[in-house]
């Protein structure tokens, strides 16, 4: 007779309530293909909201892990699944909006919305290489489909490269795992770290295995060299989709890169930190450089993503508490942003054929000016510009790095902040400067701009206070073990 | 030590037998009148246009692959369940149920979404102006056209 | 008993042509394809460790691999099929429009 394992379900709610919803939500798609979507969104929404309360009351727990050592319960986790579900609120409203302004009924949008949160929120959680691995490919999955969903043809392609791109890529996460399975005979996260400092097993094969599990989470953050993908998915997808995944995508791996780095490399940081400060310069220098020359603000938005990731990076140079507090503080600043800032081109964009070149934006502060201002308040942001979240997030970033003694790394950051201030108030100066061209085709509907309102008072809010959320972060920014 | 294999090899053998065995026995039983008519290709009774061999498959072929891919390789994870189903007792049993019922949530999901209809399963989708205002470049345009003439031509043969 | 060197290095190959398959292709489905063969190549490195190891976790490890792989290609076959409706062509073995 074989044990049965003790069942936690407990320990995986928030990811149990995702999940559920989801499947109702699919179910109910197959059997209301053409019926008004206004339930599905309010059930999306409700489920986000149940999601968020057990995760909230997974706060003060005392557990450590729970199902046999493959999730861990922390404030990490819980925090990170607070900010997913917040991004999936916006996700699914701009999404609803979406598809309702060209009455495209596409309900099957609010289950792979769910579903890909259920895996993100999964993904934070993970303290094993199977749960790390199933996590990243439900999240990537529903995500290829969400990019394909309105079935037109530019979207279409964006999800067959992308969906080819993620693929290749999780099979270098694969090999990783497997590698580091070798290495130390177990598929848990702490067993890699014990493997890589030599204590259980060999050493070698678990730094290949730990470099390639960096390359396949490099993939879905978009760093560097494994960015490829970026400018041509975030340009196709649907432009909530887009502001969905930007966010949550580097919300979740970034915090399951947090666990892994933290854990498995804590202890030969003086050896990785090298690695991932390469990685971070690189993508804070050429995400920067290449969004310059683009021509189109959901192309631009993607190279600056790219260049975001780079500075979320940099702050984990630093193995510490402030680092991590620093990089959650930074994702939380950048999703607002993001998120608000594609909701923002999809109002103007005029519909499923999305027009997003910069002619569209020129003189909007004419035409539009609400919709103007709030796009300079995200973009503002986005830059690192004083009165806004995104500049605590930058002191906070480079902070980290100072302190952990790769002041280089700062000085690039510096510059690569420079180079990015002068695109972002580029199209700032075309909305302000410029004469208007050509007809209006912005969405003149009142609700989605009080909606998107929201992420630019947090961004303001969170630029002039910080403090409200800070102590909050540094509590979350221990691993429990 | 060998000896083990024994019932495996008489498994393969009588596996082997029973379809010699029954291909023979239809062989000998079954009337043989053939006629030109009959060894021709069925092509809604028309000359043959083109041999059947380099055809095309329709895309429908592919849905059905897909469909049958993902539901044929949940036996994976019945398999080792099946082999260790006494030792796993009622929790290997509450868990496999709970399994198949979310496999069932999937299939409930293709049959009312029309992915089993064989007739539908290709049709665009009725909301969806596809790709008619995208731009294209030339190449694919031409590749387009020369597909359509191509389609043009097999519904023409099949008349 | 075959020696484990030979597995990995045989399970190394096998990746290393899945990779050059999805350098070198430019039809969506041989991409799969390709990628499949890396899949698989994991799957052969971690059954090896396991047997090697004595120990369960890696063969477990392998069957989510096989199931999730299927997935993929699942959404893979969806994509290439939804790309061929909106080019108003019902040949799949026609995708080369990949530009990377």
């Amino acid at each position: 007779m074989i044990d049965a394992p003790r069942v936690e379900l407990w320990a995986i709610l928030p990811v149990l309530m995702l999940f559920g919803g989801g499947l109702i939500a699919l179910l109910a798609s197959g059997f209301a293909r053409r019926a008004a979507q206004a339930p599905f969104a309010l059930f999306t929404l409700a489920a986000l909201a149940a999601a968020a309360a057990s995760a909230l009351w997974l706060w003060n727990r005392e557990t450590t892990t729970a199902l046999e050592g493959m999730v861990s319960i922390d404030r990490l986790a819980v925090v990170a699944t607070l900010a997913l579900c917040g991004i999936g609120a916006f996700g699914a409203y701009l999404g609803f909006h979406y598809f309702e302004r060209d009455d495209f009924r596409r309900n099957e949008f609010y289950a792979l919305l769910l579903f890909a949160l259920g895996g993100m929120a999964l993904l934070v959680a993970a303290a094993d290489l199977i749960v790390v691995f199933l996590a990243v490919e439900v999240l990537s999955l529903a995500l290829y489909v969400m990019t394909a969903l309105t079935f037109r043809r530019g979207p279409t392609e964006a999800a067959m490269k992308y969906f080819l791109l993620g693929a290749f890529a999780s099979a270098f996460l694969l090999y990783g795992v497997a590698m580091s399975y070798g290495a130390s005979a177990t598929t848990s996260v702490q067993g890699l770290a014990r493997a890589l400092t030599g204590v259980g097993g060999s050493q070698p094969l678990a730094l290949v295995g730990a470099l390639l599990l960096v390359v396949g989470l490099g993939f879905k953050v978009s760093l560097v060299p494994f960015h490829m993908w970026t400018p041509d998915v975030y340009q196709g997808a649907p432009s909530p989709v887009t502001a969905f995944m930007s966010a949550a995508t580097k919300v979740a791996v970034f915090v399951a890169m947090v666990r892994v780095l933290d854990v498995a490399f804590g202890s030969l940081a003086w050896d990785l930190a090298p690695a991932i400060a390469v990685l971070s310069a690189g993508s804070m220098i050429l995400g920067s450089v290449l969004a310059i020359a683009q021509r189109d603000v959901k192309r631009m938005l993607a190279y600056s993503s790219v260049a975001q990731a780079g500075f979320i990076l940099s702050s984990f140079v630093s193995p510490e508490r402030e680092g991590i507090a620093a990089a959650l503080f930074y994702l939380i600043s950048y999703s607002a942003a993001v998120v608000g800032a594609f909701g923002v081109v999809m109002l103007i964009s005029g519909g499923i054929r999305e027009q997003t070149g910069f002619e569209r934006f020129r003189g909007l502060g004419r035409r539009q000016p609400v919709l103007a201002a709030l796009l300079s308040v995200f973009l503002l942001s986005l830059a690192g510009i004083p009165p806004t979240a995104g500049f605590v997030a930058k002191v906070l970033v480079f902070g980290a790095a100072t302190s952990a003694g790769y002041w280089p790394l700062v000085l690039i950051g510096a510059l690569a902040s420079v180079a990015g201030a002068f695109f972002y108030l580029r199209v700032i100066a075309l909305m302000a400067m410029q004469e208007p061209r050509g007809v209006d085709i912005a969405d003149p509907s009142p609700l989605p701009r009080l909606v998107l309102a929201v992420p630019a008072v947090t961004v303001v809010v969170l630029g002039i206070v910080p403090g409200v959320i800070v102590p909050l972060l540094q509590e979350a920014g221990v691993l429990t073990w | 030590m060998l000896t083990e294999y024994l019932p495996i090899v008489a498994m393969a053998v009588l596996a082997v037998a029973f379809g010699v065995a029954s291909l023979v026995v239809s062989r000998m039983f079954r009337p043989h009148r053939p006629n030109p008519v009959k060894l021709s290709p069925y092509e809604c009774g028309n000359d043959p246009v083109r041999l059947p061999r380099g055809e095309r498959f329709s895309v429908k072929f592919y849905v059905v692959a897909m469909l049958f891919i993902i539901f044929d390789i949940e036996i994976i994870f019945l398999f080792p369940w099946a082999v260790r189903f006494r030792q796993l007792g009622l929790f290997g049993l509450v868990e496999m149920a709970f399994f198949i019922g979310l496999v069932f949530v999937a299939y409930i999901y293709v049959w009312r979404a029309g992915g089993l209809d064989w007739a539908t399963s290709v049709e665009a989708p009725a909301d969806a102006d596809l790709a008619s205002d995208s731009p294209r470049d030339p190449m694919a345009a031409a590749d387009e056209e020369l597909a359509a003439a191509m389609h043009d031509a097999e519904v023409a043969g099949a008349r | 008993m075959i020696r484990l060197p030979l597995v990995l290095m045989f399970s190394a190959l096998l990746f290393s042509a899945g990779v050059y398959g999805v350098l070198a292709r430019r039809n969506a489905v041989m991409v799969l394809m390709a990628i499949e063969l890396m899949l698989n190549a994991v799957n052969v490195n971690l059954v090896a460790f396991s047997s090697s190891l004595h120990q369960m976790s890696g063969q477990v490890f392998a069957l989510f691999i096989i199931a999730v792989a299927a997935a993929e290609v699942g959404i893979g076959l969806a994509i290439v099929i939804l790309l061929f409706r909106t080019r108003e062509s019902i040949n799949v073995d026609e995708v080369n429009l990949l530009k990377w």
